[in-house]
């Protein structure tokens, strides 16, 4: 019970620094709420080309609106689970912070969930942004459960972090160019469906694109809440792509924490944790 | 007494990164740098430990060393009987370190939010926290500046909040990295006998110090270690470190109403490395003896019966710095 309460104490202490460096930049968070809203009308008017002469085998994509305004606030939230922790180890390390965290004790668990944790407030905030304009400037309507559609958002989110922390292992060790951020960062918004089906990708370029498609957790992810708040699927209707999320976290949250472990404990064989 | 950190046969190098990939496909690296050469010394519960060196001696190695910052490559290291590798968070939780580092704080964050957020690091609840900063603050003299930004401290009191933060957790181990370089003499001052409080307290600090300054580190140190290319070359008390190692002093003799050449005439030939100059309407002679000697008071007696009449005498005895000038010689020599 104590080590929660520390725990709970930590990740609250890291959230109020985080947004206490926010607030001292504070043109930032009205710029953002403002290009979310940007966004939301460009994609709203994007859509209107298509409206009364779209047709499509797609059930997901009849309103491509709807298909975007579910996916994007959640590509959102999955990018900062993929990465919140690297870029605030690479922060750190070019503030010149991370020595100075690393002498408290801390322990590495108890640092991967504080750094990311104000990151997560801010995204679900952003997430709640998009979804908002969406339903109160533009009438767009959700259906089905909106529990089942957190329970995918947590499990891609963790599956992220998962695939995060090892790109912040890199971050510690390499500094830069990290090959996990190009991989997952710009091919999740290529390959995992939140501008179009995956499945006309496959059927005009190869079954090859199908492949990487299925390979990255985020067309998961995003598949699930499109079942979920657009085709309104119950937990045993959209039990497949839920399942898959749960092995790829199974495997992969264990494996990168040992992998981060070992990268703190490189850094500091080579004393390079400060070096940016 | 008990030991509060404990160095054994301790070895540094650092390697050169990717050192196998380098070795396949034969990138040429530079070699890896070692840092530290078996160092082993003790500290005393409760003790201020200097540890004096040249740049890229090894001393801010050894420090992160005991910090858990850096692990060795051979060797113990034990803070308060806990493994600096083995039990590092626990280590961590009974030490603090002030660099002279600054851009290890946030510089977008006020001095109060800065030692909010590392207090609670360290676990402290909210109502300990708030009275242990209050309390520091205090200290550090940092009241009026509690709500100002970090970035718009001087560099001095950067220095300060260093310190003030690395004692937070009340660490009954304290590393401080050149504690007092940018801080004015009087600043300077107050920092030393600040220190030099926190081990004579109910609750005594261990203090490991590292410094260029040497005659801080004889002034507030019980001992002192000397390091050398990363090997410990001498341990002991700054007064027995002296003495082993200046067999000399310099005398500087001021006379009044004396000419240049009437001292001449009185002291040529019968002192080493005499020096007699005129300075306005001053006679300065300079000259080395043996610590002890008869050769003061043989200079004295000559210039006094000769007519002078002596403004000053000043002894220049060896210090700490004469001992790292000879090692470093001894290294050159070597």
């Amino acid at each position: 019970m104590r080590s929660l309460l520390l725990l709970l104490g930590r990740v609250r202490a890291f959230v109020v620094r985080d947004f206490q460096l926010a607030v001292s930049y504070r043109l930032e968070f009205f710029m953002r709420i403002l290009s979310i809203l940007f966004v939301t009308t460009t994609l709203f008017f994007i859509s209107r080309i298509f409206k009364d002469s779209f047709s499509t085998p797609f059930e997901q994509w009849r309103d491509p609106f709807l298909a975007w305004i579910t996916a994007l606030p959640f590509l959102n939230y999955f990018m900062v689970g993929f990465s919140s922790l690297a870029n605030a180890i690479r922060s750190e390390q070019a503030q010149g912070t991370l020595e100075s965290v690393l002498m408290t004790p801390i322990n590495i668990p108890t640092l991967i969930v504080s750094s990311s944790a104000w990151d997560f407030v801010q995204a679900t905030f952003h997430s709640f942004l998009y979804l908002f304009f969406g339903w109160a400037l533009f009438g767009v309507e959700y259906r089905g459960n909106f529990l089942l559609a957190c329970l995918f958002l947590l499990l891609t989110t963790l599956v992220l972090a998962s695939i995060g922390i090892l790109s912040a292992s890199f971050a510690m060790v390499f500094k830069r160019g990290d090959p996990l951020g190009l991989i997952i960062g710009t091919g999740s918004a290529l390959f995992s469906g939140v501008f179009f089906p995956v499945q006309l990708m496959s059927e005009m370029a190869g079954s090859g694109f199908r492949i990487v498609s299925r390979l990255i957790p985020t067309t998961y992810g995003i598949d699930g809440i499109r079942r979920v708040l657009i085709q309104g699927q119950t937990f045993a209707e959209a039990r497949q792509p839920l399942l898959t999320l749960l092995a790829y976290l199974a495997v992969l949250l264990p494996f990168s924490l040992w992998v981060f472990s070992r990268a703190v404990r490189r850094a500091k064989r080579e004393g390079s944790l400060i070096q940016y | 007494m008990p030991v509060a950190i404990s160095i054994q046969n301790v070895s540094k190098t650092y390697p050169v990164p990717l050192a196998g990939v380098r070795q396949r496909f034969r990138i040429r690296s530079r070699a890896p740098v070692e840092a530290l050469k078996e160092v082993s010394f003790d500290v005393r519960e409760g003790e201020i430990f200097g540890l004096i060196g040249r740049n890229g001696a090894g001393k801010t190695t050894l420090t992160k060393i005991v910090a858990t910052l850096v692990q060795p490559t051979e060797g113990v290291v034990k803070v308060a009987g806990f493994d600096s590798v083995r039990d590092e968070e626990r280590v961590r939780a009974q030490v603090g370190l002030a660099s002279a580092e600054e851009r290890s704080f946030y510089w977008r964050l006020t001095v109060e939010q800065n030692l909010t957020f590392f207090s609670r690091l360290y676990g402290l609840g909210a109502r300990d926290a708030a009275r242990r900063i209050e309390e520091l603050v205090e200290l550090f003299e940092l009241t009026e500046l509690r709500r100002r930004r970090f970035g718009e401290l001087s560099t001095g009191n950067k220095q300060r909040m260093s310190v003030a933060r690395a004692l937070l957790n009340s660490p009954p181990v304290l590393l401080l990295d050149e504690p007092t370089r940018s801080l004015d003499p009087l600043a300077a001052a107050r920092m030393r006998e600040l220190i030099g409080s926190l081990s004579r307290g109910a609750r005594r600090v261990t203090v490991l110090l590292t410094s260029h300054n040497l005659a801080e580190v004889e002034e507030l140190c019980e001992r002192v270690a000397v390091i050398s290319r990363g090997r410990i070359r001498a341990t002991d008390t700054p007064q027995n470190l002296r003495a082993e190692h200046r067999q000399h002093e310099r005398i500087r003799v001021v006379l009044r109403d004396f000419t240049v050449e009437r001292a001449r005439q009185l002291l040529s030939g019968a002192f080493d490395g005499l020096e007699i100059t005129g300075e306005a309407e001053q006679t300065v002679v300079i000259f080395t003896r043996e610590v002890g000697d008869e050769r003061l008071d043989r200079a004295l007696r000559a210039l006094h019966d000769g007519g002078a009449r002596v403004v000053s005498c000043e002894t220049e005895r060896g210090s700490l710095l004469d001992v790292l000038e000879t090692f470093e010689r001894e290294e050159n020599g070597a």
